[in-house]
């Protein structure tokens, strides 16, 4: 028996409600999403309630997991070192606050030992790069 | 002369490149924006001007490893942590407030508790290894 048959021909498909559809997820993520802010691979800011606006700085350094201080993500840097460069960039001087993106892994000591360095180069205002949380973590 | 009206048809658009573009565009914005919500702890105040400093003694608090609070040397809850520093702030907004983590705590740790004490009226938060490190001038 043969049976009949029932290939259609394929017609044209209409594009534009693709085309509109794919303009209005470019229009969301350009609106709900901000430029990658390019945190060393794995790094991790610590998650916080609170709402403080993210406010540039004169000068942002890491602290990994590892407990090593970074001026990039593969530049390593002594606290000796980043000292030094404090006071030739004359942050200090002009009062401005030095931004500190930790790792939530790293450990309170190399926190404190940053925050001992840079009072004693003068530096008063730390700020700590944290990732806005609804469920603080316990 | 007349010159004989030459008429053209429209031709079909290709469409592919288009949307070719506008897929290479959504991939961009996709992988190169962020979603989550950055904000700012302050680690350390700025530096006070050394000018009138707070009657109040500095409260110093002071966080172990595995997470055990204590206040002026006695061991508290997070609840009284959160209670005393609103009844103190209530008083005197300036009153000033010395975290002292063990080496071995964590960042996210550390964060928290800054955390719950700003969000009970804080203001004048600071982080220190020891009392002897504490310096007025930092308020």
């Amino acid at each position: 028996m043969q049976l009949k048959n029932t290939r259609r021909d394929i017609k044209s498909i209409d594009l534009l409600p693709l085309i509109n559809v794919v303009f209005l997820l470019i229009l969301f993520v350009l609106i709900a999403g901000r430029p990658s802010t390019n945190h060393p691979a794995g790094l991790e800011v610590a998650r916080s309630t609170i709402q403080s606006a993210h406010q540039g700085a004169a000068l942002s350094v890491w602290l990994k997991q590892d407990d090593g201080f970074y001026l990039s993500d593969v530049k390593p840097v002594t606290l000796s070192e980043l000292t030094d460069l404090v006071a030739q960039k004359g942050i200090a001087a002009q009062g401005l606050p030095l931004e500190l993106i930790a790792d939530r892994r790293a450990t309170a000591k190399q926190l404190l030992a940053f925050r001992r360095a840079m009072a004693a180069a003068g530096i008063g205002e730390i700020r700590l790069k944290t990732e806005l949380t609804g469920e603080a973590a316990e | 002369m007349q010159l004989a009206r030459r008429q053209r048809r429209a031709g079909f658009m290709g469409l592919t490149p288009l949307i070719d573009m506008i897929f290479l565009l959504l991939l961009f914005f996709l992988l190169g924006s962020d979603f989550v919500t950055y904000g700012q702890s302050r680690l350390a105040p700025p530096r006070g001007t050394g000018g009138e400093t707070s009657a109040a003694p500095p409260v110093v608090i002071t966080l172990s490893a595995d997470g055990a609070l204590s206040w002026n040397g006695a061991r508290v809850d997070a609840a009284f942590l959160r209670r005393e520093t609103a009844k103190l702030t209530a008083l005197n907004d300036e009153q000033m407030m010395v975290l002292m983590p063990a080496g071995s705590a964590n960042v996210q740790q550390v964060t928290t508790i800054m955390d719950a004490l700003q969000a009970s009226g804080a203001q004048s938060i600071t982080l220190e290894r020891d009392v002897f490190d504490i310096d007025l001038a930092d308020f």
